[in-house]
């Protein structure tokens, strides 16, 4: 027995010793691999981020100031001011904001605290459901339901009828929801239990336990996802184009309102020359706003980790 | 299941080895084969597509590619090289800047002005709709129609329809607002884009091209108490229209698929396709 055990013994050593030959070959190659695929991502940013601001530069050394601060967008007669276009989109922004929320947060209080967890299940399924929703299928039907329906306060504030600002940020307001609503959630649901159980100890009801204690203790994590829904509502096209009008003028929420997004799709088919420049520059513009508004929701949710520690 | 497979492979093979077979013997009277590159206005794009697949159709081996870019785009490329035949939906440039370039028109495109099917307004002159156009004219009841604010929709800056009506109205690109597009109109990117909101809106008005129009959608408007159609077109008394320009280099050989190709867009065959676009064909 023990000859043969040990036999057997070398035997497995030897088996052992090859596998492991082998694994560490296999390991380089797929240390290749993944290096390759990781780098990919990391070139595909810097790509992106040079050629924009490459093509993107040149209208802006030109105009300057004029590019930036200028209300006028007249491509036609060398007019190339994107002032109405960043306000719009700010305001959008910001309106959408406002609607989204207070609704989205109460809605993830539901969904975490709340609800039975059968039907937080269900309810959830749904939120995704709303963020799966191809942008041109809301452009759609807030073109056919939302625009008509703005038709008779337009009248009434003596305007034309036609897509607005408001419909744009209606529509952004939907679209950012699912994001608000599960970060939020995320959020509330990471809150540690005894921070509930001594508010609830101390004489709180329940809702007073959710205000006071659960939403300021996810704080951080709730700004998260209301900059991530800032960053999806600026970084929308599709569907702000269809409901928005697009006309380029300074904002006001009955009339029509060209965004930052939408501007590039509608004019980059007949563009050319410096035209096509100012498109790019409406570009940088945009990816400019983004980035810093990323590297806001970087920051706030490492402040929020380094807070939880 | 190895069977089946080969079974489908054999299958596969006949039949591609049995297409091999049928192209040369459909070219073979014409010989044409090769790519022609073309490329241009997008609104010429119902027309040039039938155009296209009938010639295709007539010459197997040949393949016409039409990029969708604009007629200025298809101007410049036609310029550079790139494209043997440019598509135009505007005349050429006079300021040198698309100079060395022949054009030729193939059919004639009636420019429609189009309300919302609610709307009643029968007919516009051409100050009454330059009035609208510039803000002149702000609600439906000053050109006889009913009692609302008119929602101006326009195409893009750049669009061939835009400029070809922008110049037959009177509508300069100049800064001067009294007779610019005014700058609240909506702006709608496409053909169908503005046809959608016209449909949508009972107080807008839009253009689009007369090939285009899909009367269950809209209602076209008189243009200087002429209604648009392929007889108002053919008589000339519809003065709101443009024509689509097949552009070429001056003195260049063509290849002869390009060449056959042009010759088929003037020729009958081809002629006769206009007409069936609701476009006014030039011979």
């Amino acid at each position: 027995m023990t000859s043969s055990a040990a036999a057997d013994a070398a035997k497995e050593g030897f088996s052992i010793r090859q596998r492991r030959r082998s694994g560490q070959a296999l390991e380089g190659a797929m240390h290749c691999v993944f290096l390759v695929c990781g780098l990919s991502a990391v070139a595909s940013v810097a790509f992106i981020c040079i050629h924009v601001a490459v093509s993107g530069w040149p209208i802006i050394a030109k105009y300057g100031l004029d590019f930036l601060l200028g209300q006028s967008w007249n491509p036609g007669n060398s007019q190339f001011g994107v002032l109405p276009m960043i306000t719009a989109s700010v305001a959008a922004t910001a309106a959408a904001m406002v609607v989204a929320l207070p609704s989205g947060v109460l809605a993830a209080v539901f969904l975490a605290k709340i609800a039975p967890d059968r039907v937080s299940a269900v309810l959830r399924t749904f939120v995704d459901l709303l963020s799966g929703i191809p942008s041109v299928v809301y452009g759609l039907l807030g073109a056919i339901l939302i625009v008509p329906k703005i038709f008779k306060i337009q009248s009434a504030a003596g305007l034309p009828a036609g897509g607005s600002l408001l419909a744009a940020a209606i529509m952004l307001a939907i679209m950012i929801l699912p994001t608000i609503i599960s970060v939020s959630e995320t959020a509330l649901r990471a809150v540690p239990k005894q921070y509930e159980d001594a508010s609830l100890a101390l004489g709180a009801t329940k809702l007073q336990c959710v205000f006071k204690t659960t939403i300021p203790a996810a704080k951080s994590g709730i700004t998260a996802g209301m900059a991530l829904g800032i960053g999806r509502a600026a970084g929308e096209a599709m569907a702000v184009m269809m409901v928005a009008g697009n006309a380029a003028i300074m904002p006001s929420l009955l009339k029509p309102a060209r965004l930052l997004t939408a501007s590039i799709p509608i004019e980059w088919a007949y563009s050319s020359g410096v035209h096509r420049e100012a498109l790019y520059g409406i570009g940088l513009v945009l990816f400019v706003f983004i980035m810093a508004l990323n590297i806001t929701v970087r920051r706030i949710m490492k402040k929020g980790a380094g807070q939880g520690e | 299941m190895k069977k089946a497979i080969a079974i489908l492979a054999a299958l596969l093979m006949a039949a591609s080895l049995a297409s091999c077979a049928n192209t040369p013997a459909d070219a073979a009277q014409p010989a044409l084969s090769g790519t022609v590159k073309t490329g241009g206005s997008t609104s010429v794009e119902s027309v040039m597509t039938a155009l296209i697949y009938q010639f295709q159709e007539n010459n197997r081996s040949v393949t016409v590619n039409y990029e969708m870019n604009g007629s200025g785009d298809g101007i410049k490329n036609t310029i550079s090289g790139l494209y043997e035949i440019g598509h135009s939906s505007r005349e050429l440039k006079t300021d040198g800047s698309e100079s060395g370039l022949d054009a030729v028109a193939y059919a004639i495109d009636g420019i429609a002005i189009i309300v919302n099917k609610a709307n009643t307004t029968q007919t516009l002159t051409k100050d009454q709709v330059k009035g609208i156009y510039t803000g002149a004219i702000t609600s439906w009841s000053e050109v006889g129609g009913q009692d609302a604010l008119i929602t101006v929709v326009t195409r893009e800056e750049g669009s061939g329809t835009r400029s070809a009506f922008a110049e037959i109205i009177g509508l300069e690109k100049s800064g001067d607002d009294s007779t610019a597009i005014v700058s609240y109109a909506a702006v709608s990117d496409s053909t169908g884009a503005v046809q959608t909101t016209v449909s949508q809106n009972p107080d807008a008005i839009g253009y689009i091209s007369f090939s285009e129009v899909d009367a269950n959608q809209v209602n076209t408007v008189q243009y200087e108490g002429v209604t648009v159609s392929s007889d108002s077109l053919k008589d000339g008394t519809y003065k709101l229209k443009r024509e689509f320009y097949l552009v070429t280099k001056q003195g260049a050989t063509l290849t002869p698929a390009a060449q056959a190709f042009k010759d088929y867009v003037l020729g009958t065959d081809g002629q006769k396709i206009v007409g069936e676009k609701k476009l006014l064909p030039i011979k």
